[in-house]
């Protein structure tokens, strides 16, 4: 399945505007290039690997994405174009940062809702042991 | 104790049903190979995998010691002061291990890996993360129950939820339901696990809610903005942490329950989510011990909060002078200067107060502070390894050279080498720094007859100052090319040494003090009460 996906990937990438429209952005060449393309590939899993970062893994295929995020960028395609594209060809599964949507909204909101009740909790609680204070 | 070692017994009763049925490791298989398979290589190449495993394990086996003190507290409902002393006694000592062991799981992450971090918020890792995260909360609110008598059903509860993070965490490990670089075995013991954190939350919750009239404070708060009331907020941020831990690492199983799609949690959420978390951790390492305990005036807080802030502006300006640029850099430099103020100056006070004689009645409070001043600097050097670390990728010919900051390196040559378990590409690199020979590195290629991919070894020259650190991408022999992935990353070894400062710090607060008078007459009245605690060397 993996193998057929990348076979169809490689089919594809020469026209990625046909997915994801005209570059929307400027076209990166040199230092900024190689930065933006680390970064970029940060947010990509490996999907061979187990867990790692298109970035950091050494395998065949994170090697082929990330050769494809260099060639993007160099095209003047966004970061968003470009994860967007990924997540064509590979769904969700391939961005480490889940996109505020749907079910996986929750992954973001969760956390500052207990945030939230926390700090009123501890400052209702706060409230009631300095209370005991003035009694 | 007879409750607590009821509890530790039946604890070592589900383990030891395990081991003779579910995951019974002497049974015969129907068709032996001639040779096994030997462990999985990744285990084979490092002398970190030798200290590493038994010390996660003594701190998480470790932590099953405090959980039985805790319910056999909350069984007996004698939850007067006398129960806390064996119970921080019993979480320090397992805390100090698993300090030690996710270290030295880092540290050997980096190693070998090949992709030039320690940490890449895996599942097994945080795993290994999360009931230290709650152990570090329970030790604080401990402080607090002692000096103000409030937050005594939270530490309790704060105890066991480490417990059964511990079981969640092997669940975690063991079930193969988590999809980890750190997995290395796979069996079908999870439904048995999962049954047994079940059974033991249950407990725990049942046993609380019995116990909910005698978990009331007895004691009050005068001030918000007081030591105590900052251990309140310490306290808040390390759930919020755990609980964010917790939801990135299991999301993405809960999410395809829901919807059947795979989703990922990776690198970048939890980046996001724990860094404002844990300089807000940093900011309350600086500010809760300058506060005062109990009610200060204006100009006494004032007076505390201020002066360390200079020594924070100087950190940060110093780090944007040598060149940090990242705003959360710049503000955990800040947030460090100020804590590393703080820290120095209580552990010195004391001192100049009474000469070393303090040092040795105050070892408690002497040691946390070392534990402070390892984690200032273990935080400090997370943020500048992460956020100025520099990389290339160069193809080199023999005799090529590339530079990378300071260094230069030169490819000597690649040769082969067979080894009984393995064939090894090895390829020598010259490293100068600065046009002086500094050392010669040698990251290799390993061919594992039982793996299909190769797997690749890096080398590392280490200072204090930085690491070069070179990982080969592929390399020829025959052509004699290689493809190598360079990268200098600043301040790496300082998490390593600090976070060991932390264990020393722990031993220091754990080594018991020769017992006072004043002491003797508190704890004369609960003569029984005493003797355990003083087994446990608790008194201070």
């Amino acid at each position: 399945m993996i193998l057929l996906l990348i076979a169809l990937l490689q089919v594809k990438a020469p026209d990625a505007a046909q997915f994801v429209g005209a570059p929307h952005g400027v076209a990166l060449q040199g230092a900024a290039l190689e930065r933006r393309t680390m970064e970029v590939a940060s947010l990509l899993r490996c999907p061979v690997c187990q867990g790692m970062s298109v970035a950091d893994s050494p395998s065949t295929v994170a090697l082929d994405m990330k050769a494809q995020v260099r060639e993007l960028l160099a095209r003047g395609y966004t970061e968003e174009q470009i994860l967007s594209y990924f997540e064509r060809s590979y769904g969700e599964f391939v961005l480490l940062k889940p996109k505020f949507r749907g079910v996986n909204a929750l992954v973001w909101v969760l956390p500052l809702l207990a945030l939230l009740i926390g700090v009123v909790l501890v400052s209702m609680k706060l409230r009631k042991l300095e209370l005991v204070d003035g009694d | 104790m007879p409750f607590a070692i009821g509890t530790w017994l039946a604890c070592a009763a589900f383990f030891s049903f395990l081991i003779a049925g579910p995951a019974n490791p002497f049974l015969t298989i129907a068709n032996p190979p001639p040779d096994g398979p030997g462990p999985n290589p990744l285990l084979q190449n490092h002398l970190l995998m030798i200290i590493h495993p038994p010390m996660l394990y003594l701190g998480y086996v470790g932590m099953t010691i405090p959980f039985g003190f805790a319910c056999a507290a909350l069984l007996r409902g004698r939850l007067g002061h006398s129960f806390l002393r064996p119970l921080r006694a019993s979480l320090l000592l397992p805390w100090i291990f698993l300090t030690v062991a996710i270290m030295l799981g880092g540290w050997w992450a980096y190693e070998v890996l090949g992709w030039g971090g320690y940490w890449a918020w895996d599942p097994v890792e945080n795993a290994s993360l999360l009931p230290w995260l709650t152990a570090t909360a329970a030790l604080h609110s401990a402080i607090v129950l002692e000096r103000r008598g409030v937050l005594k059903g939270w530490t309790v509860t704060l105890v066991q939820a480490t417990f059964l993070l511990t079981i969640l965490g092997t669940f975690m490990t063991r079930s193969g339901v988590f999809n980890s670089v750190h997995s290395f075995t796979q069996s079908s013991i999870g439904p048995t696990i999962l049954a047994f954190l079940a059974a033991a939350l249950l407990f725990s919750v049942v046993l609380l809610a019995l116990r909910i009239d005698s978990l009331e404070s007895d004691g009050r708060i005068e001030s918000a903005a007081s030591r105590e009331g900052m251990f309140l907020v310490n306290n808040l941020l390390f759930l919020i942490l755990t609980f964010t831990v917790l939801i990135g690492t299991v999301f993405p199983l809960v999410a395809e329950a829901i919807n059947g799609k795979q989703m990922s949690v990776g690198r970048p959420y939890f980046d996001a989510m724990v860094v404002p978390i844990g300089t807000a951790l940093l900011f309350l390492i600086g500010v809760g011990p300058a506060l005062p305990w109990g009610r200060g005036t204006r100009e006494e807080i004032l007076r505390a909060t201020l002066p360390p802030l200079a020594t924070g502006v100087v950190v940060a300006a110093i780090g944007y002078a040598v060149g940090v640029r990242n705003g959360w850099t710049i503000v955990t430099l800040l947030f460090g200067g100020y804590a590393a103020h703080v820290t120095l100056k209580e552990m010195w006070l004391p001192v100049a107060r009474s000469g070393t004689s303090a040092l040795r009645r105050g070892r408690r409070r002497f040691g946390s502070y070392v534990v402070h001043a390892g984690a200032v600097v273990v935080l400090i050097a997370i943020a500048v390894s992460s956020t100025t670390r520099t990389s290339r990728e160069v193809r080199f010919s023999r005799g090529d050279s590339a530079s990378i900051g300071a260094y230069t390196v030169t490819f000597l040559g690649a040769e082969d080498r067979a080894e009984p378990h393995r064939q090894s590409t090895i390829a020598r690199f010259a490293v100068t720094k600065n046009g002086r020979a500094v050392t010669t590195l040698a990251p290799r290629m390993n061919q594992y007859a039982t793996m299909r991919e190769p797997i690749g070894t890096p080398d590392v020259h280490s200072t204090l100052a930085g690491d070069l650190y070179l990982s080969i991408l592929n390399v020829d022999v025959a052509q004699q090319r290689v493809a190598l992935h360079l990268i200098v990353t600043p301040m790496v070894m300082w998490i390593w040494i600090a976070a060991l400062v932390m264990g020393l710090g722990g031993l220091l607060a754990l080594i018991p003090v020769r017992r006072t008078s004043v002491i003797l007459t508190q704890s004369a009245a609960k003569g029984k009460d005493l003797e355990m605690a003083d087994s446990f060397g608790m008194t201070s």
